[in-house]
């Protein structure tokens, strides 16, 4: 071909054999091990994103109702000669000062705090709770009794320290346990889910109870003081 | 395949000049193949993966959990701006501007009810989003390091929350910031150093005011933006969510 | 094609390019476009709305200037917060403002060249406002300048008047 001829063109063209666009450039060992899945795929546009689209309309509709409905608390000016009685801190740090009212602010301040932290960061790097296996299956006995004393133990700490807002739902969630373990062979759904349950779930199921209790006994029924009040009787909250 | 409605065929009129062609240049996205290129090589879209499995679309496999987190962010920056333009953070005119806020402004009422029960929603939509990973076993290998990626945007979203709740510089701001002020210092040795450089001083007054604001409206956000993209990256990386047919958890 | 197949339309005519009777899906698209501009539209307006300050931390536009009796036959009186001169003369009051035209500097009232100069740029008016040389494009405005029931001058730098005018005390 002689020179001449060979004039190169910009332009926009979707010929994929004329015009390559390179999409993917795969080499070895670069990319994490993805774990395989052969389910079927769709693209993400439009699928995904007008379904992210629909979602933060719906996200704003919602929230622009609720905007023109409830009025956002604005109180006095900011007094530091005068503490309202009870201080109390947003609603998500309300389990925390819960807390504060049974163990010291080192301890239920510091410690419990970073100690939750911690333990939420590191559960992907246990092998038990990758493997997820159900908490009955194998061992039964042995975890029967580590569980078990690990609930005393946890127990008679909130007996001493009268710690009873947490003492309550540790011991609801001790009971399922324990009802799971002795209807193991049970046949009823409630029972297979419970009997299926990795010991992950259990403590995990157990730290959002004690949370949520924390935070709706923090909300609802502290009063002056810290003190309890029955949330009908005292319009808190 | 023209449309015939006049809007459509405006707009098929609008995407044959050559502006448009010269700002959207692959075309529209109506081939699988366009549909590829259009997210692989958008810079705002290449978080994404090209192809999702069909079954992570189902409202019941995320709840929408981790896309609501982000846009309930970017409500939060977009009605944080605008309050930012009526708002100083100083002692006391920042409880004035809020009282201006209220009752003189336009909309004043609106907007900052709209921000603040967005963010409240996005502390519980944030917190629901690590719970229901957890179940669902989305933490496992290869996915440990977002996992913890996602605590850090938990905690980053605390904070901005908590930063945030200082600057209506009302009894309820400043008594909450106090107690919560008073535990850091009860750190072991660094206890009073944290607090002393948290709140510019040792009282919550003028300073802490400056300081949460700041923290507040740039450094926390952009820590977060950081943050979330990583973790958006992460995602695309580790090949897109994957839903079992059961839609089971961690179990087996 | 990764969008399954529209059902054809039953070709009953050959087909022209504006046939009445969009297909549902165009239907519902238009409105659900047209109801998101409505929607950005309204967000705007909303928004611009909000940002215009209804109330102003700044000196007020409108202001009184004292009894008449204050300002002296033929005298020219800058009010410095005010931005603005009082002038008296033979047919009455007016005011003028008091900022450059140019690029907004304060002006100055030279009695001794009676002149009002601009240090800037070196624009200079006489006391009526009109521009004697400078780089100034404009005079200088006058602004309405009425009595009060109790007898005060009172001027609203919101409303320009024609330069001819004067209040007569």
């Amino acid at each position: 071909m002689p020179d001449q001829e060979n004039k190169y063109e910009a332009g926009i063209s979707s010929n994929a054999k004329k015009d390559p666009v390179r999409v993917v450039f795969v080499t070895k060992k670069t990319s994490a091990k993805v774990t395989g899945d052969a389910s079927p795929q769709v693209m993400a546009y439009p699928h995904l994103l007008m379904r992210e689209a629909i979602a933060f309309m719906v996200l704003v509709i919602a929230l622009v109702v609720a905007a023109l409905f409830w009025d956002a608390p604005l109180e006095q000016l900011a007094n530091p000669l005068l503490t309202p009685n009870p201080a109390k801190a947003p609603w998500y740090f309300l389990g925390l000062q819960e807390l504060l009212h049974y163990f010291p602010p080192l301890v239920a301040g510091i410690i419990i705090p970073t100690l939750v932290v911690v333990s939420i960061v590191v559960i992907p790097y246990f092998n038990v709770n990758v493997q997820g296996k159900p908490l009955w299956a194998e061992n039964r006995k042995r975890n029967l009794l580590i569980i078990g004393c690990v609930l005393i133990a946890l127990g008679v700490l909130l007996v001493l320290t009268d710690a009873w807002t947490v003492l309550a739902p540790t011991a609801v969630i001790g009971l399922l346990m324990l009802y799971s373990y002795f209807t193991q062979e049970g046949t009823g759904a409630f029972q297979k889910y419970l009997g299926s349950r990795p010991l992950s779930w259990w403590v995990m199921t157990w730290f959002i109870l004690v949370a949520v209790v924390l935070t709706v006994v923090g909300t609802y029924f502290r009063g002056p003081g810290w003190s309890w009040v029955w949330p009908w009787r005292s319009h808190v909250g | 395949m023209a449309n015939t409605s006049s809007a459509g065929g405006t707009l098929e009129r609008l995407r044959a000049t050559r502006v448009w062609q010269s700002v959207f240049r692959r075309g529209p996205a109506r081939t699988n193949r366009t549909r590829s290129v259009a997210v692989f090589g958008n810079l705002f879209l290449h978080f994404l993966p090209v192809k999702v499995r069909e079954r992570s679309l189902a409202v019941r496999a995320s709840y929408y959990l981790g896309s609501l987190s982000f846009l309930l962010f970017i409500l939060l920056t977009i009605t944080g701006i605008l309050l930012m333009f009526y708002y100083h953070p100083a002692v006391p005119q920042a409880y004035r501007d809020m009282k201006d806020l209220r009752f003189v402004v336009s909309n004043g009422v609106f907007l900052r009810n709209l921000h603040r029960v967005a963010a409240q929603l996005m502390v519980l939509v944030v917190f629901w989003h690590m719970f229901h990973v957890f179940y669902r076993g989305g933490y496992k290998p290869p996915h440990e390091f977002n996992w913890v990626v996602g605590v850090v945007l938990l905690l980053v979203t605390l904070f901005l929350s908590y930063t945030g709740y200082l600057l209506p510089w009302d009894q309820l701001a400043f008594w909450a910031i106090t107690v919560g002020t008073n535990i850091i210092s009860a750190m072991p040795v660094v206890g009073k150093h944290v607090r002393f450089v948290s709140l510019g001083g040792n009282v919550v007054g003028e300073n802490a005011l400056l300081r949460f604001y700041v923290l507040h409206c740039v450094v926390l956000p952009l820590i977060a933006i950081v943050f979330i993209a990583i973790h958006f990256w992460r995602v695309q990386k580790d090949g897109g969510l994957t839903v079992r047919e059961d839609n089971a958890g961690p179990g087996k | 094609m990764s969008e399954p197949l529209k059902p054809e339309k039953p070709q009953t005519q050959t087909g022209g390019p504006s046939k009445p009777g969009a297909t549902r899906r165009e239907f519902l698209s238009d409105v659900a476009t047209g109801a998101l501009g409505i929607a950005g539209l309204g967000s705007m307006v909303v928004t611009y709305r909000y940002l215009s300050p209804n109330v102003l931390f700044e000196p007020p536009t409108t202001f009184r200037a004292g009894i008449p009796d204050l300002y002296p036959q033929d005298s020219v009186t800058i009010l410095p917060e005010q931005q603005v001169y009082i002038v008296r003369t033979d047919r009455g009051f007016y005011a003028v403002s008091a900022v450059c035209t140019h690029l907004g500097c304060i002006t100055q009232w030279k009695p001794e060249l009676n002149q009002i100069a601009c240090p800037c740029h070196g624009s200079k008016f006489q006391q009526d406002g009109t521009k004697i040389e400078g780089p100034a494009p404009r005079p200088l405005p006058h602004f309405a300048i009425t009595l009060t029931a109790d007898g005060q001058l009172q001027v609203d730098k919101l409303e320009t008047v024609n330069s001819s005018q004067v209040l007569k005390v």
